[in-house]
């Protein structure tokens, strides 16, 4: 491989597993935010269990958002300077906008949401968990801003060998973004949905004692799936109708391109049938069909599978250009660039992020397994063991 | 308008000394403060609710630096490539560490956890003060070597004070063995900040040759400054919900 593979071999990397962990952030944010406000609404325990739980495996998988976040953002400048040099001053901006307005707001939120169990005043807690909702959904927006950017770079002319922005409305009214945005809001949805709906099917399964709550949970799932499948298919569909005015040939051109969006189709409409045919009609019974559970739980990846297709047929299939029609990837790359520098940072990034992400996937599927009597997320109660004992013995 | 931004990436960065200096200078002093495992629990408890808000300052300089200094950002990060590559992996790990350690029961994986936010904090202080030494030359020699070394160990000493007047702020006569007051936490802050403040001076210069155009520079300020009042309240939300008085080590702690 040449220098030029290894760096996007390295994006590619980083880039997967980011949205790998991230689509399910999205997914599962405002379903923990509705539970936690039903419980704030009702003060009935089994929605505060459902808010600790759900909001736990959210906590677990977030960590590897943030890990591959870091990297994806700072990868910019080791790798691919010829970008900010070029379209700096352009594709920088929703960057800029995207850590400021809505990063910064979310991890702070969210640091108070999982340390302000016990802490902070009821409502002002369930603001906190909308608040991390709100902001990612708008750090969605901003990075798909500026996405469609590289897709199709509207608001912005050449003067003197660098583009520059000449019309801001314009990133956020890019038919490359109008109608990718829903599709992948719709997608994480759905994948939040699915893990509540197998990791419910597993307790249900296992005849575990907590039967209200997943029988809850597991419908919540569904009926949150079949909403996201329909957005995400809807939403994929009319991508084509302007994709043709952007990049026209994307999928014939790049054999993986269209690989990707074939199998992404393959998936998402299987699954779209069973769930607006079989799951949806049958959300009251499905908890009590111990026979379809298994099944339940196989399908918990699929949506994520898509997703890692969709990402593949939207990306490979603008090769050789990073910002469509104006600056190829070769140029791109930063001047200097040697193969032992990034094969170095390679095998430290996708060996690190990697091993990270095999074992939270794994801390996620104990948290499952051991279910809501085992939370540590908002546990109450002294931290020592020692001033625990006297407690519990009175 | 390019000066207004100047500070703005100028106040991010100091901000991200004075407050994540803290953490990392606690997750140095671990294997020494904390020689029983409750110990390291308890510290990292005490600054555990802080370093999501923390570290998040780092996340804000490089979007600032991309969005409205865009030709610095690929010259200084590219210039600075095996310490970048070394901070993101020492960050991730310390950051593993915190998520991690109490996600499973059994003390051989709490400890190998500490072990890593050790480690982690330790390359995060060392990775900066070399960075810092090589923006200070301009970025002409090699990025790794001896003085930058030297700076290393300076930034890791000054976080380590910092994170020991924190720990006896938040811990009064906990594992430091002593109590500092809010003030000298101020001072401590100044000191982990010094740093970064003498080089964000002597690069501002550089800094502004290199700034974006007034009209994305108007884009930036006319979305992002509406949001300050809720950033900066935020942030002092964080320390009014965890400061000394709320009881640090009566709730057992996620991390």
């Amino acid at each position: 491989m040449d220098v030029l593979d290894l760096a996007r071999t390295q994006f590619a990397v980083t880039g997967s597993l980011h949205f790998l962990f991230v689509v399910l952030t999205l997914g599962l944010a405002p379903l923990v935010a509705i539970m936690h406000t039903r419980y704030a609404l009702t003060g009935r325990p089994l929605h505060e269990r459902r808010t600790r739980f759900w909001g736990q495996i959210y906590v677990i998988n977030y960590a590897l958002g943030i890990f591959t976040g870091l990297v994806m953002e700072f990868q910019f400048g080791l790798s691919w300077s010829g970008l900010s040099h070029y379209a700096g001053d352009v594709f920088g901006a929703p960057l800029a906008i995207e850590t400021l307005g809505a990063f910064f707001l979310e991890s702070t939120f969210l640091g108070l949401w999982i340390f302000g169990w016990h802490r902070l005043p009821k409502w002002l807690h369930v603001a906190c968990i909308w608040l991390v909702t709100l902001t990612a959904y708008a750090s969605a927006l901003w990075i798909m801003a500026a996405n469609s950017f590289l897709q199709n770079p509207v608001g912005a002319v050449e003067r003197g060998g660098r583009l520059v922005l000449t019309d801001f409305g314009a990133l956020l009214t890019n038919p490359a973004l109008a109608m990718s945005l829903p599709h992948v809001i719709g997608a994480a949805l759905w994948a939040g949905g699915f893990v509540m709906m197998g990791a419910s099917a597993y307790h249900l399964f296992r005849r575990t004692a907590d039967r209200e709550f997943f029988t809850g949970s597991l419908r919540f799932g569904v009926i949150v799936a079949s909403v996201g499948s329909l957005v995400t298919v809807g939403f994929g569909y009319a991508q084509f109708g302007m994709l043709g005015q952007y990049q026209p040939g994307k999928f014939s051109a790049e054999p993986l391109a269209g690989m990707g969006l074939g199998l992404m189709i393959l998936i998402g409409q299987t699954l779209q049938l069973l769930l607006a045919f079989v799951l949806l009609p049958a959300v009251y019974w499905l908890p009590r069909w111990r026979w379809a559970q298994p099944l339940l739980m196989a399908m918990t990846p699929l949506p994520f599978l898509a997703a890692i297709f969709g990402w593949l047929a939207r990306e490979v299939g603008r090769q050789p250009w990073l910002i469509n029609k104006r600056l190829t990837v070769a140029d791109a790359m930063s001047p200097g660039l040697t193969p032992g520098m990034v094969t170095a940072s390679l095998i430290g990034f996708a060996g690190v992020l990697g091993l990270l992400a095999v074992v939270d996937y794994l801390l996620i599927a104990r948290a499952v397994r051991r279910g809501p009597s085992s939370v540590a997320l908002g546990a109450p109660g002294p931290a020592d063991p020692a001033e625990r004992a006297p407690a519990l013995s009175l | 308008m390019d000066i207004l931004w100047l500070g703005v990436l100028a106040l991010l960065l100091i901000g991200y000394f004075a407050l994540e200096g803290f953490d990392i200078g606690l997750g140095l002093l671990l294997p020494v403060l904390g020689r029983t495992s409750r110990d390291r629990d308890r510290i990292v408890a005490a600054m555990a609710p802080f370093v999501l808000a923390n570290e998040v300052w780092l996340v804000a300089v490089a979007g600032v630096l991309f969005g409205a200094f865009p030709a610095a950002e690929g010259e200084a990060l590219f210039g600075l490539y095996p310490l970048v590559v070394t901070l993101l992996l020492s960050w991730i790990v310390r950051d593993a560490g915190l998520w991690f350690r109490r996600r499973l029961d059994g003390s051989a994986w709490r400890a190998a956890w500490d072990w890593a936010i050790f480690a982690g904090s330790a390359g995060l202080a060392l990775s900066w003060g070399m960075a810092l030494a090589a923006i200070a030359g301009g970025l002409s020699g090699p990025a790794v070597g001896l003085p930058g070394l030297g700076a290393g160990l300076l930034v890791a000493a000054a976080f380590a004070f910092h994170g020991w007047t924190f720990a006896s702020w938040r811990l009064p006569d906990g594992p430091t063995g002593s109590r500092r007051t809010g003030r000298a936490l101020l001072v401590s802050a100044c000191v982990a900040a010094a740093p970064a403040a003498a080089v964000a001076a002597a690069t501002a210069p550089w800094l502004l040759e290199r700034a974006a155009p007034a009209g994305t520079l108007g884009v930036l300020s006319v979305i992002i400054l509406p949001f300050t009042p809720l950033m900066v309240g935020a942030q002092v939300w964080v320390w009014r919900a965890f400061g000394p008085r709320s009881a640090a080590d009566r709730m057992p702690s996620f991390f």
